[in-house]
């Protein structure tokens, strides 16, 4: 795999690259905390967790959420922000594509970039969405790789775009600029 | 400048409090003005006389219709000239109706949040004016709005209006303390997804962010209006340097008042720190930078590589005088 460089102005949070670990924002009044994922992920992700609690204030309510899939991390955070007041922040910890899919669903819930903290656990794997049929796959590739739509089989270079929406890569196929006059994409 | 003037004629003025007057300026041959968005302001050319050295570019926040309007509205509080004002708004109320005036189109650093959920403004004074181009957007656009207002007994513009705009989602209030109490219990229970928008003196708007700060509100959430920079002081003399010239800059005379007088032209418009034109790069060779300006983030002032020269300065350091050079 190669990693586009410098990488900081793509869609691409860093985050995504390396597994980083960030500080808890102590400014909120209220907190939702997420650990998600199974085997390595959840180790690692309620070690996280145990080293960010401590460090909240003192006195603001906390809700600590644990899941093994990133769906039900999501419906927990939503019922916190369905009546949550400005100062509340969410922090997370799991798999760079677990942190990506609670992101999108916490914009889509009025959390703004600056009220999420991450903390990631493994940068193995990428969501990836296909231009072609819209299938979304998570596969275990770097940016510029490429891996296989499982649902129209055509060959995907990961784009180096993560959608803010969805938490996914933008794919296309690989050879889609040399494909032969008449034969589509 | 590159934005072509607009020709204006004044067609209305109001008294809507003792010292605080709406004129109303519509194109002096006829048809429709350029749309706005909510929050605009326009820049009015004051004219050199009546103890004006200089001609001002003065900024008034757009009040009336935004969509291809027949006439700008702007309501002007007069500063006294006797009490160290410029005299651009002292102008303004020398005005007669079928005087001739000219104008920059609106421009905007102050527009609405669209994907808010809530919108919170929060006004003190004359600061009223842009927060009602909003509150008239958000009612037209059946937006979630709450707007908390300080003003004096008896000066209170556009208050009549904005409460009846808000159908009772406006709370206005005459003294600061119960301002501040308001003030603070109101930014603890908004909704998650609200942005603040906050317009008067600097003072007041430093209250306001530092209420919004205390109650959790990240800086994104939270969206100012600058009048221009809080009053300055004359600063310490020292010299620049530019294409291998090097000019005095005296105590209480600013850089860009320098440059122009020594036969250099800077693009201006505000010469108040707020609008960014004036921004002049730094080059090695100086000594750090005194940022007065409300126009920079603080990574641009942290960079030491340019500066507005309307407000800001040079610092000296242990071994040096303070000296900047710079490229025109």
């Amino acid at each position: 795999m190669s990693t586009p460089a410098p990488p900081h102005y793509t869609s691409v949070p860093p985050w995504t690259r390396e597994p980083v670990v960030e500080s808890p924002d102590a400014t909120g009044t209220a907190f939702t905390v997420l650990a998600v994922g199974t085997g390595s992920d959840a180790t690692g992700a309620a070690a996280i967790v145990d080293a960010w609690l401590p460090t909240l204030p003192v006195g603001a309510p906390v809700q600590v959420h644990t899941s093994e899939d990133v769906a039900g991390a999501i419906a927990a955070m939503r019922t916190d922000l369905a009546g949550a007041r400005v100062g509340h922040r969410v922090l997370v910890a799991g798999s760079a594509t677990d942190c990506l899919a609670v992101r999108a669903a916490a914009l889509g819930s009025s959390l703004m970039d600056s009220e999420l903290t991450v903390g990631v656990t493994s940068v193995a794997t990428r969501a990836v969405w296909c231009v072609h049929c819209s299938a979304t796959t998570i596969a275990e590739a770097g940016l510029e790789d490429v891996v296989t739509c499982p649902s129209c089989r055509k060959d995907l270079v990961v784009y180096p775009h993560v959608s803010r929406r969805t938490g996914a890569h933008l794919g296309f196929q690989v050879d889609a600029e040399t494909l032969p006059a008449g034969v589509t994409a | 400048m590159s934005a072509e003037r607009i020709a204006l004629v004044v067609t209305g003025l109001t008294a809507l409090t003792p010292s605080i007057r709406e004129v109303v300026l519509a194109p002096i041959d006829g048809g429709s003005l350029p749309s706005y968005a909510p929050g605009s302001h326009l820049v009015l050319d004051v004219p050199v006389g009546d103890g004006r050295e200089r001609a001002l570019a003065n900024a008034y926040s757009l009040t009336g219709e935004t969509v291809e309007p027949t006439e700008y509205r702007i309501s002007v509080l007069r500063c006294d000239p006797a009490d160290g004002a410029a005299g651009g708004s002292a102008w303004v109320h020398t005005l007669a109706v079928g005087d001739k005036v000219e104008a920059l189109p609106p421009r905007n650093l102050f527009a609405p949040v669209r994907h808010a959920t809530k919108h919170l403004l929060v006004g003190a004074g004359i600061g009223i004016t842009p927060l009602l181009s909003h509150l008239r957007s958000h009612v037209r656009w059946d937006a979630d709005v709450e707007l908390l207002h300080v003003c004096r007994e008896g000066e209170g513009a556009h208050v009549d209006e904005v409460v009846a705009l808000t159908g009772g989602a406006a709370t206005v209030v005459h003294d600061r303390a119960t301002f501040a109490a308001l003030l603070a219990e109101r930014v603890r229970d908004q909704p998650l997804g609200t942005h603040l928008y906050t317009c008067g003196p600097t003072g007041f708007m430093d209250l306001v962010h530092l209420e919004a700060a205390a109650a959790g509100w990240p800086a994104e959430r939270v969206h100012a209006e600058a009048f221009g920079a809080a009053d300055l002081d004359p600063g310490a003399p020292f010299t620049v340097g530019v294409a291998g010239e090097e000019i005095e800059v005296p105590s209480g005379v600013s850089l860009l008042e320098a440059l122009e007088e020594a036969g250099h032209e800077v693009p201006n418009l505000c010469r108040q720190g707020v609008c960014g034109e004036c921004r002049v790069p730094v080059a090695s060779g100086s000594t750090p930078v005194l940022h007065r300006d409300l126009y920079l983030t603080d990574e641009d002032k942290a960079a030491n590589d340019c500066l507005m020269a309307c407000v800001s300065r040079a610092l000296p350091t242990d071994d040096r005088p303070a000296h900047l050079e710079v490229t025109l």
